[in-house]
């Protein structure tokens, strides 16, 4: 019986291995900016020649479904699925994808959000556990994005803003998928350009967003839009 | 030979735990039920995670101050609805808006809430604990709450084979408990089974209920799980405009889920808003009350003309409908082996 399974183990590894060996780690890098520096949380950002300053709080949000393509045909899926990628944790900015050696591609594609399958199966771990504070509850379905803070851009009574984007039902379905070319390979830098997410938004009116609406499907193109391969 | 007796082993386990599976509570599909909605491949039944779920249905420690469990709004002796009070209570004393349906045969229901607000059961869960007006908790805080108790890292490790304490498997827990409250075993279900007969009244019932109410209230399950306007009045004060607020479409004003008819007898006040405390006066409204609107289910366009006598043999079989063995069943009723030893240790 034991040597049986050993030398199932033995087998199975060595099986793992021979894979192994023909993979490569690519690694994606997406991290949110401000103007030219990386985000801080906190820290205090002036912008439109000075006028007008923004700081976050929170920016925590999705992205799911990788793929990479070579002249808009599909070569490579991530199967590993969800990330949740949290300014308050660096290391999230950071994902490995394991592609075949020698694959070549010239464009990444990737969706800000959760689809709308996994929004209605019910109960997942890791990234996706309730916990993580991106489940709505009273009305279901995933978070895709939470962006939090104050600017003096905002009407609110204390110039805060809160905005959660998602929603997976007709007729606000807020998932977008974001494509982008590429120049380089074996390290893909993404940035989040938050500037230009605030500049495309009417965070002046629209400074509390809690819940699937029109305003959401708008806010979340913004968002999408908003990621820019780094130069 | 070792091999042999390996075999021998693990056949005689398989039919030794077959019979604890029939000792404890687990989930069944009664003869002649559709499949179930619900996908046990997410999350196959295992006895000690129903025990778990069981636990945290009757645990307080889910609400923010300690004081209120889910069993709290959803009793096992009111069918797992709440019973004094039009409007389900939460923290604070604060009153909900809507009546807490009953507890049923969940597994063959693919939305909740009168509204259908919510897409699955195992998220159901999440709304009355971070509900402010509910238990007002936060469920990253629930999680950090079981993992320092004394009680769950080893009833979870007892369930998941490690001590491991996570919002998925605390949520999965819940859902086997509720999977597992079947509702099958009233007089109505013996007699399709031919294990009894209706009497005269409760057949005379049983008939005029195929011709006006079972369009929406299918057998048997006593309901389509559609969404339907029967033809209640809007409530002024509460303004619920039902599946509208979910959809955001005219077209399902007024419509709530159609609710099963199971157990009845322990489940009043009755309606989304539990503006009935008896069956007489549903059936006044349907009779008599029903109102008209541009959502109207077709079902209730023409009126239903059912005399007084008629109206009471409509109610003699829904009383057929009530099942004591499930209300009183004790493997669904307050864990106390296990909570109050918690609590005394
Ligand atoms: C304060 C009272 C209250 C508490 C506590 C409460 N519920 Fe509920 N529950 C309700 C109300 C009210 C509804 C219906 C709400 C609606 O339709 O909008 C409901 C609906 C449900 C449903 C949907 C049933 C259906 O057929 O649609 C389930 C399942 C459920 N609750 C489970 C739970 C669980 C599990 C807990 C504990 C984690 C819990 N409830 C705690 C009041 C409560
Ligand atoms: C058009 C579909 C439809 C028809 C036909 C219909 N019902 Fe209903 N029934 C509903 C809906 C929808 C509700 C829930 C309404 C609400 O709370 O807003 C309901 C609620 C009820 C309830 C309350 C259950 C609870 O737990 O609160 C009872 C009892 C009931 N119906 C009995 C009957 C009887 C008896 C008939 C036949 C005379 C009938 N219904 C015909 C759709 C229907």
């Amino acid at each position: 019986m034991k040597k049986c399974l050993a030398g199932l183990i033995l087998i199975f590894s060595f099986v793992t291995n021979i894979r192994g060996q023909n993979s490569n780690i690519c690694l994606l890098k997406v991290t949110p900016v401000f103007g030219s520096t990386n985000l801080t949380l906190g820290k205090q950002y002036f912008f439109h020649n000075q006028k007008d300053s923004v700081a976050f709080e929170m920016v925590k949000y999705y992205i799911s479904g990788i793929q990479l393509l070579l002249n808009s045909e599909i070569v490579w899926k991530d199967t590993s699925g969800f990330y949740l990628l949290d300014a308050e944790n660096e290391k999230s900015y950071s994902i490995p994808l394991k592609i075949p050696e020698n694959l070549i591609f010239n464009e990444i594609n990737f969706l800000s959000g959760i689809d709308s399958t996994t929004n209605v199966s019910g109960a997942f771990g890791g990234d996706l556990d309730p916990t993580n504070g991106m489940y709505w509850t009273w009305q279901n379905g995933y978070i895709n994005g939470k962006f939090e803070g104050k600017s003096n851009l905002c009407k609110s009574m204390d110039s805060s803003f809160e905005l959660h984007l998602g929603g997976y039902q007709f007729p606000y379905n807020a998932l977008q998928s974001v494509q982008l070319k590429l120049t380089s390979k074996k390290i893909i830098e993404v940035h989040l350009e938050l500037e230009h997410f605030i500049n495309n938004i009417d965070i002046a009116e629209k400074h509390h967003i809690m819940s699937p609406s029109n305003e959401a499907v708008l806010m979340s193109k913004a968002f999408s839009n908003s990621f820019k391969i780094a130069q | 030979m070792k091999r042999k007796y390996t075999l021998i082993f693990l056949l005689l386990q398989v039919i030794v735990s077959a019979f604890i599976a029939i000792e404890k509570p687990s989930f069944y599909i009664p003869q002649n039920w559709p499949k179930p909605v619900y996908n046990f491949k997410r999350n196959p039944i295992n006895t000690d995670v129903v025990t778990l779920g069981r636990v945290l249905f009757y645990d307080p420690l889910l609400s923010k101050d300690n004081s209120i469990s889910c069993a709290s709004c959803h009793s096992n002796y009111n069918a797992f609805t709440h019973v004094d009070h039009k409007l389900s209570h939460g923290i604070g004393d604060s009153i909900g808006t809507r009546n807490s349906p009953a507890l049923m045969n969940l597994a063959w229901s693919s939305t909740f809430m009168w509204d259908g607000a919510i897409n699955h059961l195992d998220m159901q869960a999440l709304a009355p604990i971070t509900h402010p007006g509910e238990m007002g908790e936060s469920f990253t805080n629930v999680a950090e709450k079981l993992k320092k108790s004394k009680l769950y890292p080893t009833l979870f490790k007892t369930a998941f084979q490690d001590s491991i304490i996570s919002g998925e498997r605390t949520l999965k827990a819940l859902s086997q408990f509720m999977l597992t409250l079947i509702s099958a075993n009233s007089k109505y279900d013996s007699v399709m089974n031919k294990q009894a007969l209706f009497t005269e009244q409760e057949n005379n019932g049983y008939r005029l209920f195929k011709k006006s109410c079972a369009s929406c209230h299918q057998e048997p399950l006593f309901t389509s799980y559609a969404f339907k306007n029967n033809g209640l009045s809007v409530d002024p004060d509460l303004n619920d405009y039902g599946r509208m607020r979910i959809t955001k479409l005219s077209k399902d004003s007024l419509k709530f889920k159609v609710p099963t008819l199971r157990n009845l007898t322990y489940s009043f006040p009755y309606m989304h808003d539990g503006r009935f405390k008896k069956l007489s006066e549903v059936m006044n409204h349907y009779v008599s009350g029903v109102q008209k609107s541009k959502t109207l289910s077709s079902e209730l366009a023409e009126p239903i003309h059912l005399n007084d006598n008629e109206k009471v043999d409509i109610i003699a079989f829904l009383l057929t409908l009530s099942d004591k063995q499930f209300v009183f069943n004790p493997q669904f009723a307050f864990p106390k082996e296990i909570l109050l030893k918690a609590a005394n240790d």
